[in-house]
C-alpha cells in the first residue's frame, strides 16, 4: 500500500514541459539524496541508465531559467554546435551562464556529497522517467519548493547578482538573463 | 530538427518593422515574448553586412543585461540566435510613455503620474550613465510603463554603447530633450522635471549638465518648421 503511494506522489511531482517543435524537458526534484557518489561516478564512466542531467537544485529558484537552457542546448543540438559531449551534459553546462566547462559542471551539476538534486531529461518517456526515479535514491518533492529551497547567497555569488539588480528583478530572471547572454559578452 | 526563423514561421504576429529590425509576438518555453530580428541589408557586401549584424546583435544584449545589472528595468532577455540573427525577450504589458504624454496633450496632463514617469525617467537615465551605458536612442516611445507596477521599463538598446564622456551622455539627454519639444510640448516642461531627478541620481550630473548646456548653445536645432511642417501650417 505505502509503496504504490509513494509511486502516485511521485508521478504527480514530475513535470514534463514543451521546449521547442514539440521536444520536451522532464524535470523531478529530490531531497535527502544518498548516492550522489554512485550517480556522479556512473555518470563519468558514461554508463548513468537513462541518460539524464543531474543539477545541483540549490542554485535554482525557478523552473523558468532550467527551461531557458534547455531551449539553447536544443537549438544547438539541432545545429550539431554542442560545446559538450552530450545533450544532457550541455544543459547543465548551459545552465550554469558561465562559459568553463569545468567549472560549469562541478558547480551546477552534482558533486559526492550532493543530498538535494533536480533531475531533468529530454523527450523522456514516462518508463524513462520511472527509471530515474529508481536510479535516484531519495524522497521526490513537488518543483513548486524550488524557490524556498534555493540558496540566495550561493547563487548570488556563482551569477554575480548585485542587489541592485534584485531591486529591479527576481533571482530567476536575473539567471535567465545571464543564460542567454553568456555568447553575447 | 530545424530550428525556423521568425520570418518563416507564419504563427508569429508582425508587430512593428522598422529600418533594421521586425519585431514579433511569440512564445518562449510557455511565456509571451517578442523576437527582434535584425535583417541582412542588401546593399551592403554580405560578409560586411553579416558582421555588423553579429556585432549589433550582441552588442544589444550586452546593453540590456548591463542596463539590469545598473538597476534600470529593461524586458528579461531569454535568448540570443546567432543563426537567425534574432533576440527572443519579455513581452511588457503596458503602454509607452510616448502614447501616455499623447494623451495627457488630448485629455488634460495627470499632474501626478506625469512627475512619477519623470522621476522614474530622470532616476533610470542617471543610473545608466553613471554605470558608464548611454542608451543611444531615448525617445518617449522606447520607454514603456509596465501595467502591473507602474514601473518605467527601457527598450531597444540597439544603438547602445558605453561610454563615460560627459559629451556622449549630453547627446544622449539632448536626443531626449528634442524628442520632447517636439512631440510633448503640451505636457509642459517635462524635461527639467527629468534633470531634476537625473541630478539626485547621478553623481556626475555637473559635468554631463554642463555639456548639455554648451551644446544646446553652440548647436541650436535651427527652426522646427524644417522637420515638422504639419505643426506650423
Amino acid at each position: 500500500m505505502s509503496e504504490s503511494l509513494g509511486v502516485s506522489v511521485s508521478e504527480e511531482a514530475m513535470k514534463v514541459f514543451e521546449i521547442i517543435n514539440g521536444s520536451t524537458l522532464s524535470l523531478s526534484l529530490f531531497v535527502d539524496v544518498t548516492n550522489a557518489k554512485e550517480l556522479l561516478d556512473s555518470m563519468q564512466a558514461g554508463n548513468l541508465e537513462p541518460e539524464v542531467a543531474l543539477l545541483n537544485a540549490s542554485l535554482i529558484p525557478d523552473t523558468f531559467p532550467v527551461l531557458a537552457a534547455a531551449h539553447k542546448t536544443l537549438v544547438a543540438k539541432a545545429r550539431e554546435s554542442l560545446t559538450t559531449r552530450t545533450l544532457h551534459s550541455e544543459l547543465v553546462y548551459n545552465y550554469s551562464g558561465s562559459k568553463h566547462i569545468t567549472e560549469s559542471l562541478k558547480r551546477c551539476g552534482i558533486s559526492e556529497t550532493t543530498t538535494y538534486i533536480l533531475a531533468a531529461c529530454f523527450s523522456a518517456s514516462s518508463e524513462e522517467m520511472t527509471a530515474v526515479e529508481q536510479i535516484i535514491n531519495g524522497r521526490e518533492i513537488g518543483l513548486e519548493e524550488l524557490e524556498a529551497r534555493a540558496n540566495q547567497a550561493q547563487i548570488q555569488k556563482h551569477y554575480k547578482i548585485s542587489g541592485l539588480e534584485l531591486a529591479i528583478s527576481s533571482v530567476g530572471d536575473a539567471i535567465t538573463c545571464r543564460i542567454a547572454a553568456r555568447d553575447a559578452l | 530538427m530545424e530550428i525556423k526563423g521568425p520570418s518563416e514561421d507564419g504563427s508569429l504576429i508582425l508587430l512593428k518593422q522598422g529600418a533594421e529590425a521586425r519585431v514579433f509576438e511569440a512564445t518562449f518555453v510557455g511565456r509571451k515574448s517578442i523576437v527582434k530580428e535584425r535583417f541582412s541589408k542588401k546593399y551592403r557586401h554580405p560578409s560586411l553586412d553579416s558582421k555588423l549584424t553579429l556585432r549589433r546583435l550582441n552588442a544589444e544584449a550586452r546593453c540590456m543585461t548591463k542596463a539590469r545589472k545598473l538597476g534600470v528595468s529593461t524586458p528579461v532577455l531569454y535568448a540570443v540566435d546567432t543563426v537567425l540573427h534574432t533576440l527572443t525577450f519579455e513581452y511588457v504589458d503596458g503602454p509607452s510613455v510616448k502614447d501616455l504624454f499623447l494623451e495627457f496633450g488630448l485629455n488634460g496632463v495627470a499632474e501626478e503620474r506625469l512627475d512619477d514617469i519623470a522621476v522614474q525617467i530622470g532616476d533610470a537615465i542617471g543610473k545608466l550613465h553613471d554605470g558608464g551605458l548611454i542608451h543611444g536612442d531615448l525617445t518617449t516611445s522606447n520607454m514603456l510603463i509596465k501595467k502591473s507596477s507602474n514601473q518605467l521599463v527601457l527598450i531597444d538598446f540597439g544603438l547602445s554603447f558605453t561610454s563615460t564622456l560627459p559629451e556622449d551622455k549630453a547627446v544622449d539627454l539632448y536626443v531626449l530633450e528634442r524628442a520632447l519639444v517636439s512631440m510633448h510640448s503640451s505636457c509642459g516642461n517635462v524635461m527639467d522635471k527629468i534633470l531634476a531627478a537625473y541630478r539626485k541620481s547621478s553623481k556626475q550630473w555637473s559635468s554631463t549638465l554642463n555639456k548639455l548646456a554648451q551644446g544646446t548653445r553652440l548647436f541650436p536645432i535651427p527652426t522646427l518648421p524644417f522637420f515638422m511642417p504639419q505643426i506650423w501650417y
